[in-house]
């Protein structure tokens, strides 16, 4: 065997993407080492790795943010190159800097395009000037009352959203003239305080649009292939859901079109690394660039399912000088995956954060299915971290049968002892207007009660009573007459 | 011996009606056989309903049962019969948390008269501004939380005057 690409690589990152990271770092013969708070000291990716440090911090989140402490750390341990995930570092451009500074590689591309992508500003003139298509906007200035009459000439619906945003903070959809003065007060105000930078930004709102993104790798000298796209149009409050690949019902002239254009966009920045361009795509086929997100996604396994490659080998590749992992020609696809995202939260309040402790956790099995998680048994689920537990990725040979399949995934899949999305997931796969592929970014507001759980049935809730009934330890040795004897051999039926 | 099961926030009455030869259970008024109530504790068990089998998966959480049947999971609780008195008028004085989380501002201070809807306070849990109102018309007694402090789900942020008898 050949010797690997580096010795040791930190993963500056932590739950499922941490765990993921390493399993293909495992794979290819490099040494892992993992970083976790002390609330985080017992978890699956700390386990997991070769080497795993304590991080300080006032908050855990407040650890996996500081620079100086991850650099002089992987710098103590003679690390080659950190791996950042998504969130966190991923895409702060000090830190890709400081880690090449240090003498590190970075598992990303450098930090000139980190800066040049992660700025809506920026990134979108670059766009236009390689013919990839911006929807008509108004460039962000300190002056309110300039930009308003600005955005009022580009007419009506209009997006508003911070300058230096993400995530969808900050972010509004005006609909007439009468709500553009607070719309947009609100908007830089929220800026402001999310980002410390107050500067809005406003752009042609396409109405009943998909979310469609063009996975992408670039060899950082100007070569660049695409991994087709996937769609992530099933959204609340602008944060995916679902994601699934390929995009349903896009004519092959339009989707070369998009991942063309995303291509030329990759190259045109000597893109070096796995990044994704994203783009909203109207009813009438226009499509306009929305951002680039320049590192690994959270939906890239549903790419992976359909490609058969291995995202994570092709970033550590890329970093580590090998270029790219096949031509364009080579890139196939096979089926269809679609992503669930399984979070800590409660569809029937406002889909509000919840914490808990996982008590029990039964995990489908079937080689068309990943289960991308980090949760162990009797684990605490906090605010500390995002609510997003896990991705549960089904392939099927067509969109109906991966829906099929995940349908009855979510339905195997049992996380008890926190509140959680996964039976709402389940529904909005099942929905008609999911099967049948009409989706939106307004797909969840259009459908909202038709998701709502079905009320039970006489025999389902007597079902149900009876078995919470059998395990309250007050009425179950009411029933079983003498206490425990039956639980200590373990069973009542043998 | 009957007992009050919580289900979707709506109380239900299960009652052992016989337990030999098999167990039945008086829900809701309506009687229940079971031929087999399967094992104790957490894990997979099996129930059979009449002729029905069941499969459900149970796990416990203090005090609560939770059980996965047919796709879907739910929560249960049994009512203690001594704290009943507790629970319908006292939660009304007080505005807790959904979630754990910090206090961005407090839009209201202690004495002033609130109608059901007068928002009291703005928290943040994971990124999430929620505000939090008043569930009933009445006078705010204390303000427990100052702006930018944190708290548990479930923590007592405002305190109203309890309602005092209408005449």
């Amino acid at each position: 065997m050949s010797d690997p690409l580096f010795n040791k690589v930190l993963v500056a990152n932590r739950g499922e993407i941490a765990c993921r990271i390493m399993r293909t770092l495992t794979d290819m013969g490099i040494s892992t080492v993992a970083i976790h708070h002390a609330a985080e000291s017992k978890a699956r990716h700390v386990q997991m790795a070769d080497k795993a440090v304590e991080i300080c911090g006032e908050t855990p989140v407040a650890a996996h943010l500081d620079m100086g402490q991850i650099i002089e750390i992987a710098r103590k341990l003679e690390v080659d190159a950190i791996h950042p995930g998504y969130g966190f570092l991923s895409e702060n451009a000090n830190f890709a800097a400081a880690v090449a500074e240090a003498g590190m590689t970075f598992i990303g591309p450098d930090a000139e395009t980190i800066a040049l992508m992660g700025d809506k500003i920026s990134a979108r003139n670059f766009a236009e000037k390689h013919n990839v298509a911006v929807a008509p906007s108004v460039m962000p200035t300190d002056d309110l009352e300039d930009f308003i009459e600005k955005a009022a000439d580009i007419g009506y619906p209009l997006l508003i959203k911070a300058a230096a945003g993400g995530g969808g903070k900050g972010m509004s959809i005006v609909r007439e003239a009468g709500a553009l003065v607070e719309a947009a007060r609100i908007a830089s105000s929220e800026a402001q305080r999310y980002f410390g930078d107050g500067r809005v930004y406003a752009e042609t709102f396409v109405d009943h649009p998909r979310h469609i993104e063009v996975q992408i790798l670039g060899d950082g000298k100007g070569g660049a292939i695409h991994l087709f796209e996937r769609e992530c149009s099933v959204q609340r409050r602008f944060q995916k859901i679902i994601e699934e690949a390929p995009a349903a019902n896009l004519s092959s002239e339009l989707r070369d079109e998009i991942c063309t254009s995303a291509t030329r966009l990759a190259a045109a920045a000597h893109y070096k690394n796995a990044g994704t361009v994203e783009y909203i795509l109207g009813a009438d086929g226009r499509f306009f660039f929305l951002e680039m997100n320049t590192r690994l996604q959270v939906e890239h396994p549903v790419t992976e399912m359909i490609t058969g490659i291995d995202l994570v080998r092709a970033q550590i590749e890329i970093a580590a000088g090998k270029g790219l992992p096949l031509p364009q020609s080579e890139v196939r696809t096979s089926g269809h995956a679609i992503e669930c995202r399984i979070c800590a939260e409660n569809p029937e309040q406002d889909f509000m954060p919840e914490t808990g402790v996982v008590r029990h956790l039964g995990v489908p099995e079937a080689e068309w299915l990943r289960f991308e998680n980090a949760l162990t048994h009797g684990q605490k689920i906090t605010a500390d971290f995002d609510p997003m537990l896990a991705k549960l990725v089904a392939h099927g040979p067509d969109r109906d049968a991966a829906i099929e399949r995940s349908i009855a995934a979510l339905g195997e899949l049992a996380l008890l002892g926190v509140k959680t999305n996964i039976d709402y997931l389940a529904r909005l796969i099942n929905h008609d207007a999911f099967r049948t592929a009409e989706l939106h970014t307004g797909f969840i507001a259009q459908h909202r009660d038709d998701l709502a759980p079905k009320a039970l049935n006489e025999t389902e809730r007597a079902q149900i009573l009876a078995a919470a009934f059998l395990g309250f330890r007050q009425t179950r040795d009411l029933i079983v007459g003498t206490p425990e004897p039956h639980a200590a051999i373990g069973g009542w039926r043998n | 011996m009957g007992f009050q099961l919580i289900l979707d926030g709506e109380e239900h009455d299960v009652a052992i009606v016989r337990r030999r030869p098999h167990l039945v259970l008086r829900i809701d008024g309506i009687q229940h056989e079971f031929s087999e109530i399967g094992g104790p504790g957490d894990g997979l068990h099996a129930l059979k309903c009449g002729k029905h089998p069941i499969d459900f998966i149970r796990a416990s959480d203090n005090e609560r049962q939770i059980i996965r049947l047919g796709g879907r999971t739910f929560e249960v609780d049994l009512t203690d019969p001594f704290s009943e008195g507790m629970e319908s008028g006292g939660n009304m004085d007080a505005v807790r948390s959904p979630m754990p989380g910090t206090v961005v501002s407090i839009q209201c201070k202690e004495g002033d008269t609130v109608v059901r809807g007068t928002p009291l306070v703005t928290i943040e849990s994971m990124k999430l501004q929620t505000v939090l109102s008043a569930m009933r018309e009445g006078t705010v007694a204390e303000i427990l939380r100052a702006e930018g402090e944190t708290f548990e789900k479930d923590a007592i942020i405002v305190m109203l005057e309890p309602e005092t008898e209408k005449a």
